[in-house]
Order: structure tokens, then C-alpha cells, then sequence
């Protein structure tokens, strides 16, 4: 299969001077689940638009399906979920922003009514396709920046917070959506908790835009001091558990918990 | 901004942005919805060509008729086609105020010792009326037809692919740009207490200018780069809404074309 995105020394810098990615080196195979973890400010946000080629790099490259570092030349089979909604969101109905990536990247009218109106299904939002987004609220407008990204079907997913100001029944749909893709998934995100659910892999970002850790779920999450040397508090589990039993063993989410608690207690 | 200038602004840009929102007007079953989009956009820039060109009041006023019962037809509530159409007329109505005494005719009242001549009356009365109703016309389009809809009309009608794209693009920025500054006033109203009076409301607007500027450079930064992750750096190719042109479509053409025509006529002769 082989990678689908590859980075090589990639460094931004913007014209302020701060220097946002530090000679960032990864390689995501096609079909992995990754996760970007790192505190505010240390430059995810910066590394997802470097990767899905919204920014040029001030040194590195990218290289995209083995094949290219022009990231327009493969734009129909990226996917890049910006972190702010309203950013997202330009046209003047919810219809139009979730019909403009299909249109613009040539997929078939009929494929994309037909993946639209599933989408609309799943996140809620037949009411809202004939209002303007700025009409929406915070978990309506992310639900729909989300539908929008996933109208084109890009095989690589590269989702900044894409839970936003979700509630919780429609967070529970956008990680099965996210689970349901059949290709690559990176999710960009301040908050390990989430990360169990949906990824195999972690890379974490620390305060000076450079990676320091890239490992399992478990080899990285579990690593509680290292995670709050870069400003993050591991996932729940990993607070209640840490410490009490072997670091392989500790459960990763709450459902994990839930079942070694039931075996610990029969 | 609890000032003269801050309110002022509020309600113009929250008047504004409406006017770049499609809204539900689009989805009713009225006459110009029912229309396919090419034959719209032709009858609409054929009538507002003929506004352009006509220098008749009694015949600006008939288009301005026209503007009235194509609205009604197509179940657009009137008061909402004003709102959204006047702030335009208005300002243009400013500009040329000073017509009223340059332009030299018969006085028709002295103001502070200056003249106002009829024929400066009538110039500043029919540039508004023709820039309104034009407005209208184009507002009217807007509220019934998806903006989509235009865009792929245009290319339909092989409109050059640059034209399309610098109106899709300045028709998308317009309407985020009164979205910022609607936002910008709520997160200063949201922490504004009291009231200012004309002087503090003046500062507030230069400050709120000052800010507006670079916000309303970033957020264009930013939203470019949301276009271009879904394609935004090809040419525009909405899918099309277009079907068969039905007999209407094609009377809706013709009365446009007839009434550029007429126009013509009336300025120039045959």
C-alpha cells in the first residue's frame, strides 16, 4: 500500500518569527489511524495545514501517495477539516458548502446527492440544508463543516477538533463516521481522551512545534509523565488507573475500564 | 458600541449580510423559482441593462412596476426585497446629493442661500430610482435562485471563467465580510457597558476599523485556505440546476429582451 503522506524536515515559520513546526519527519501508511496530540499553541493546527498542503512549508517537503508534493494535484483524495467551522463554511446554504467540494473536485452529480443526503442522515441535518450557516449554532455548523469534508469521499482524513461544540450523541456519530472510513485517518487534537476510540497510533506535538513521541496508543498515552511535560492530562482511565496496575494492562477507555473493573470484582 | 456610529453599523451590516444570504424565499413555489437559472440570469441582466441605459423617469418607474410584480409572482415579501435592497440606493443617493445644487436649471427652493435646480432634483430623483431598482432586480434574482444555481448558470452560458470566478469570489467574501464585522460588533457589545455619546462613539468606530481591517484580512486568509481544501483553486463548476426551458422561460427572456429594446428606442431612436 505504502505511505499516503510523507513529511521530510518540514519547518513553518510565519512572518511574526514563530516558528510553528520544527523539522517535522512522519510517514502515514494508507489505512492507519493516527493521532496528532499536543497543548494549544504547539502547532497542530499548523502541521495539519502543512501536511494537507494549505501552508508552504519554510523548509521540507511533502510528498503525497508516493507520488507527489503537489498537494492540488491530489486535492480530491485529501480531505482537510480546518479547525474553525466558520472558516469552512462560505457559501450561502448548508446545501451549497456540502455540494462545493464534490462539484468542485468533479464527482459525479448523482454520487454526490446520493452521499450528501446519507451524510445529512447520520449528522442530523435535513432541517438545516436550505439555511445560511451563519444562522446555525456552534455544534450545527460543526456537524456541517464535517458533512463537508466527508461529501467528496477523500481517502485521507486529516481532521483538526473535529468535535468542536458537538454534543454528545453527535460526537458518538462523527467518531462512527470516522471509524466507517475506509482509508487513512489523522485526527488533530488537544485532547487525549478521545484518542483510544479512534487511533492506533500517537504522535506527540510538543510546546515547540517539534514531534517527541510517535508510538502506540498505549506506549505514548500511558506515559504520564511525559504527557504532562508537554501540558496534557492523559485520558481519565489513565489518571485512575496509573499506579495501581501494570502500565500494559491499564484500560484505555471507559468501556476497557468497565470490563477489567467487572473481572477485577467477580 | 453603544453609540450613534455603533448602532448605525449594526443594523447595516447585519441588513447586509442578509442580503447575501440565500434564504428560504429560494426553496417557495413561485414564478422565478420555478424558472430555469439560465433564463433567469438572462432576463434579470437583460432588464437591468435596460435600467442602465434608460434616462426616463415615467420608464424607470415602469421597470421598478416590473421589479414589484415579478417579486409578487414569485411570493417574495415586499418589505423584505426593500430591506434588502435600499441600503445601496441610499448610499448612492448620497453621493450624487450635491447634484442638486451643481447642476444648473430653474430654483426650486433656497437653502443657507444655495439654489436647489429642478434639474438637480431630478437627477438625484432618477439615479436613485435606477440604482434602486436595479438593486432590486438583482436582489430578486439572488432571493429565488440559489447562488450555486447562478454560478453554474454562468458557466452554462459560457460566461469567461474569470468573470464567474472573481464574482463567485467576491459574492462569498462580501457575505463573510459583513459576517466578521457582525462579530466584531457583538463581541464588543458583549462587553460595553453604558452609553457613549456622538464623540465616544466616533472613537469607537475608528478603533473597530482599525480592528476590522486585520480581522477581515485574516479571516480571508483563512477561508481561502477552507476553499482550496475542497477544490477552491480550480475554476468554479457548481453543479447545475438547469432543466429544459419551458414556454415561461422563454416568454421571460423575450419580455427582457423586448423591454432592452424598447429602452434603446426610447433613448436613442430607432
Amino acid at each position: 500500500m505504502g505511505p499516503v503522506i510523507e513529511s521530510h524536515g518540514i519547518t513553518h515559520e510565519y512572518p511574526d518569527g514563530t516558528t510553528a513546526v520544527r523539522d517535522v519527519t512522519l510517514s502515514i501508511e494508507a489505512g492507519e489511524r493516527v493521532a496528532v496530540i499536543g497543548a494549544n499553541g504547539s502547532g497542530k493546527s499548523t502541521l495539519q495545514l502543512a501536511l494537507g498542503g494549505l501552508v508552504d512549508a519554510s523548509a521540507g517537503t511533502v510528498t503525497y501517495f508516493g507520488e507527489t508534493t503537489d498537494a492540488e494535484a491530489v486535492r480530491d483524495r485529501l480531505g482537510v477539516l480546518l479547525q474553525d467551522p466558520d472558516d469552512y463554511l462560505f457559501n450561502t446554504t448548508v446545501r451549497e458548502d456540502l455540494e462545493y467540494g464534490p462539484s468542485q473536485l468533479g464527482m459525479p452529480r448523482q454520487a454526490a446527492d446520493r452521499r450528501i443526503e446519507r451524510l445529512a442522515d447520520r449528522l442530523g441535518l435535513h432541517g438545516l440544508l436550505d439555511r445560511p450557516p451563519f444562522r446555525l449554532s456552534g455544534g450545527e455548523k460543526q456537524r456541517a463543516a464535517v458533512a463537508s469534508v466527508l461529501a467528496f469521499d477523500p481517502d485521507v482524513l486529516l481532521l483538526d477538533e473535529p468535535f468542536g461544540a458537538v454534543d454528545d450523541r453527535y460526537r458518538e456519530r462523527i467518531l462512527e463516521l470516522m471509524t466507517d472510513h475506509e482509508g487513512t485517518v489523522v485526527l488533530f487534537t488537544p485532547s487525549p481522551d478521545v484518542v483510544p476510540e479512534v487511533a492506533e497510533r500517537v504522535i506527540l506535538v510538543g510546546q515547540n512545534g517539534s514531534v517527541v513521541a510517535d508510538g502506540s496508543v498505549r506506549e505514548v498515552l500511558t506515559d504520564v509523565s511525559l504527557l504532562r511535560e508537554h501540558g496534557l492530562r492523559p485520558p481519565k482511565t489513565v489518571q485512575l488507573f496509573d499506579g495501581i496496575v501494570e502500565r500494559e494492562a491499564v484500560p484505555l477507555t471507559v468501556s476497557a475500564a468497565r470490563e477489567f473493573l467487572g473481572r477485577e470484582v467477580r | 458600541m453603544t453609540g450613534l456610529v455603533g448602532r448605525s453599523a449594526e443594523s447595516i451590516t447585519g441588513a447586509l449580510r442578509g442580503v447575501f444570504a440565500a434564504e428560504r424565499v429560494a426553496a417557495a413555489d413561485g414564478f422565478l423559482q420555478r424558472r430555469d437559472p439560465r433564463a433567469t440570469l438572462c432576463a434579470v441582466a437583460g432588464l437591468a441593462l435596460a435600467v442602465m441605459i434608460t434616462r426616463t423617469l415615467a420608464v424607470t418607474l415602469c421597470f421598478g412596476l416590473v421589479t414589484l410584480v415579478l417579486a409578487r409572482l414569485s411570493k417574495v415579501p415586499l418589505r423584505r426585497l426593500f430591506a434588502r435592497s435600499a441600503v445601496v440606493p441610499l448610499a448612492s443617493a448620497f453621493v450624487v446629493l450635491p447634484q442638486l445644487v451643481l447642476l444648473p436649471g430653474e430654483t426650486l427652493v433656497e437653502v443657507l442661500g444655495v439654489a436647489v435646480t429642478d434639474a438637480g432634483v431630478s437627477y438625484v430623483v432618477l439615479f436613485t430610482l435606477r440604482v434602486g431598482t436595479g438593486v432590486a432586480l438583482l436582489s430578486l434574482t439572488v432571493m429565488t435562485t440559489p447562488f450555486s444555481a447562478v454560478v453554474a448558470a454562468m458557466r452554462e452560458l459560457r460566461v469567461p471563467v474569470a468573470l464567474v470566478w472573481v464574482i463567485a469570489i467576491t459574492y462569498r467574501y462580501l457575505f463573510l465580510f459583513f459576517d466578521e464585522l457582525q462579530r466584531l460588533i457583538l463581541a464588543r457589545n458583549s462587553r460595553t457597558t453604558g452609553r457613549s455619546g456622538v464623540r465616544g462613539g466616533w472613537r469607537d468606530a475608528r478603533r473597530l476599523a482599525g480592528t476590522f481591517l486585520l480581522r477581515a484580512i485574516d479571516r480571508g486568509e483563512r477561508v481561502g485556505r477552507g476553499m482550496r481544501a475542497r477544490g477552491g483553486a480550480r475554476a468554479p463548476s457548481p453543479y447545475g440546476r438547469t432543466r429544459a426551458l419551458d414556454r415561461y422561460d422563454y416568454a421571460l427572456v423575450a419580455f427582457a429582451v423586448a423591454t432592452l429594446a424598447g429602452s434603446w428606442v426610447i433613448r436613442w431612436g430607432l
